[in-house]
């Protein structure tokens, strides 16, 4: 991992100063906002089983679906397309220290970008003061799904990343990486929804599709259950993306 | 204590590379090697390999088979280590668009392991060097023209101060002027770097190049000294001559002195001059006598100039035996 500090500055320096970063920040905040408004309109119309923190969570997979994929999309591909990966590779930089510097630049512009959602309900709450409902600022929730943003964001983060290893082209990064979290995200609840118990060869799918069901760890998340099997699977699932990315780059080699 | 590196005897070996893309073959059994200090042309018509083998030295493409090292460090077995003591530009030149050029040489100077306190000096050095500091200094490198990137590609690959250079194409895209410039710049390495510098412009590499390494179609077929490959593959001398003798009675004279010569009568200048061409075994005495030797005789002699076999002959006629005989030196 030699010159993993000097590629980390020099990414983080770039994403700063991509107008790539800034649209992806302008769409998320826009889409977040928006999400969270309706939301506490909801709630001010009538009483809701849930606040508008937990609505809004409810909905991450539109912005991982939408906004993740710009973000990771030009991290290796733009490179592939203008040889400068190459360049790169010339220098003492081992793969792995490229491929994890790109990571978690990425991951912590998207760290960032939720991070700055919390602001919506804060203002929010501000706007109200004494005479708003406490549970439109739900603490709790709020910092429970932000722990789950940030943990499920390493393996989300980490397929962008290795589907922009594995192409030229950053459109079809995009594409790969919104497939890929599709399938991800869905995958769980439409297990779920499968008659499994009356197919007997589909039985061993059971406990596979348990472990996948991402939205029932944003429920455990928020309500601040701390499970170490989805920490599990976010950690190992990102371990297992970034070494394909390694092998991908270094193949390039 | 600082470590210093023993000097290998050869600076980069390329020993029987191979590489096949399938069933194509890219390059094979290629072997030559750069001396420490040494600055080699390597030369081929398109297609012949080059740039794979210049990639394959630089760590940037596996080989099939064969054996690569920069300083006695093996490319395949021990990158970093290959790596850290050589630098590569290739032939396109990849930069990063959106970098400005002190930028982009300050990061590059990081990943080559210059020291910290030495990077801002280093960076302005190879910026003086490469003519960059009046006018590309604070600019972004996509607002650059074909020939400042080139200098800034240059810059990149002698800011690690390597023992061993790589350039493939340094100067294409380049006007006259910046030609020149770099040209002495690439001179101005010998002793101090081995560069291995691949060109088509000939004449430019017999300037600046010790040694020449030709290769086509992906095999090797000349490589050494532009001298002794000119007595390789043109073993005679040609002199030209514009006498009022005729080929007969040079014939006669040349005969006397070099029983292996041969003279032609090319044509007539005006009409009482012959234009002659004298062709004798390269190591004859009678090279150094023949204008004396005619004088001597009472044979007029207007014109004599020996053939100059330049680096674009000795190119031509080395590809040439390679393609008609199917063989390599």
């Amino acid at each position: 991992m030699r010159h993993f500090r000097t590629l980390l500055a020099h990414e983080l320096r770039s994403a700063l100063f991509s107008w790539n970063t800034w649209a992806a920040a302008g769409l998320f905040l826009t889409l977040m906002g928006a999400l969270h408004w309706f939301a506490v309109l909801e709630c001010s119309r009538a009483p809701q089983a849930w606040t508008p923190v937990e609505a809004t969570f409810r909905l991450f997979w539109l912005p991982l679906l939408c906004v993740l994929p710009l973000l990771t999309m030009r991290s290796f591909a733009d490179e592939r397309k203008q040889g400068t990966l190459s360049a790169l590779l010339t220098t003492p930089a081992s793969p792995a220290a490229i491929v994890w510097a790109k990571f978690l630049s990425a991951w912590l512009t998207w760290a960032l970008f939720w991070i700055s959602f919390t602001l919506f309900p804060l203002l929010v709450n501000l706007r109200l003061g004494a005479s708003g409902d406490q549970a439109i600022y739900d603490s709790a929730t709020l910092l429970g799904g932000l722990c789950f943003i940030l943990v499920s964001g390493l393996l989300h983060v980490s397929i962008g990343i290795l589907c922009s290893c594995i192409t030229r082209s950053a459109t079809l990064a995009a594409l790969l990486t919104f497939i890929t979290l599709l399938a991800l995200t869905a995958m769980g609840g439409a297990m779920e929804s499968l008659p499994i118990e009356s197919w007997a060869w589909l039985g061993w799918l059971r406990e596979p599709a348990a472990h996948l069901r991402t939205f029932g760890h944003l429920q455990d998340f928020a309500a601040g259950i701390l499970d170490s099997r989805p920490l599990v699977l976010y950690v190992t699932g990102t371990l297992l993306s970034l070494g394909l990315a390694v092998l991908a780059v270094e193949g390039q080699e | 204590m600082s470590e210093v590196d023993p000097q290998p005897t050869a600076a980069v070996v390329a020993e029987m590379l191979t590489k096949r893309y399938g069933s194509l073959t890219a390059i094979e059994n290629l072997s030559f090697s750069v001396a420490p200090g040494e600055i080699v042309g390597f030369l081929g018509p398109n297609g012949a390999g080059k740039s794979t083998t210049m990639r394959i030295l630089a760590g940037t493409m596996a080989g099939t088979s064969g054996r690569a090292s920069i300083w006695g460090e093996s490319v395949a077995l021990n990158p970093a280590a290959a790596k850290s003591h050589m630098a590569y530009m290739p032939e396109n030149n990849p930069l990063p668009d959106d970098l400005r050029v002190e930028e982009y040489l300050t990061l590059r100077a990081r990943l080559k392991d210059v020291e910290s306190s030495l990077v801002a000096e280093r960076v302005a050095k190879v910026m003086d060097d490469c003519d960059l500091t009046r006018r590309a200094k604070g600019r972004l490198i996509g607002q650059l023209s074909k020939g400042f990137r080139q200098r800034v590609g240059i810059a990149d690959a002698l800011l690690g101060e390597p023992k061993v250079v790589i350039l493939d194409e340094p100067t294409i895209g380049l006007d006259p002027h910046q030609i020149l410039g770099i040209r002495d710049l690439i001179r101005s390495l010998r002793g101090k770097m081995a560069v291995l510098i691949s060109s088509h412009i000939l004449h430019e590499v017999e300037q600046v190049c010790d040694k020449v390494v030709i290769i086509n179609r992906g095999k090797l077929v000349a490589q050494g000294r532009t001298d002794d490959l000119r007595r390789e593959l043109f073993p005679n001398a040609v002199f030209n001559l514009i006498t009022q003798a005729t080929a007969a009675e040079l014939k006669v004279l040349v005969s006397l002195h070099e029983p292996a010569a041969s003279v032609e009568s090319v044509d007539t200048v005006d009409t009482q001059w012959n234009r002659i061409k004298v062709t004798l075994p390269a190591h004859s005495p009678l090279r150094e006598t023949l204008a004396s030797s005619m004088i001597a005789a009472g044979m007029s002699l207007r014109e004599i100039a020996e053939e100059h076999y330049g680096l674009e002959d000795i190119f031509l006629a080395a590809t040439r035996r390679a393609t008609t005989e199917g063989g390599r030196i």
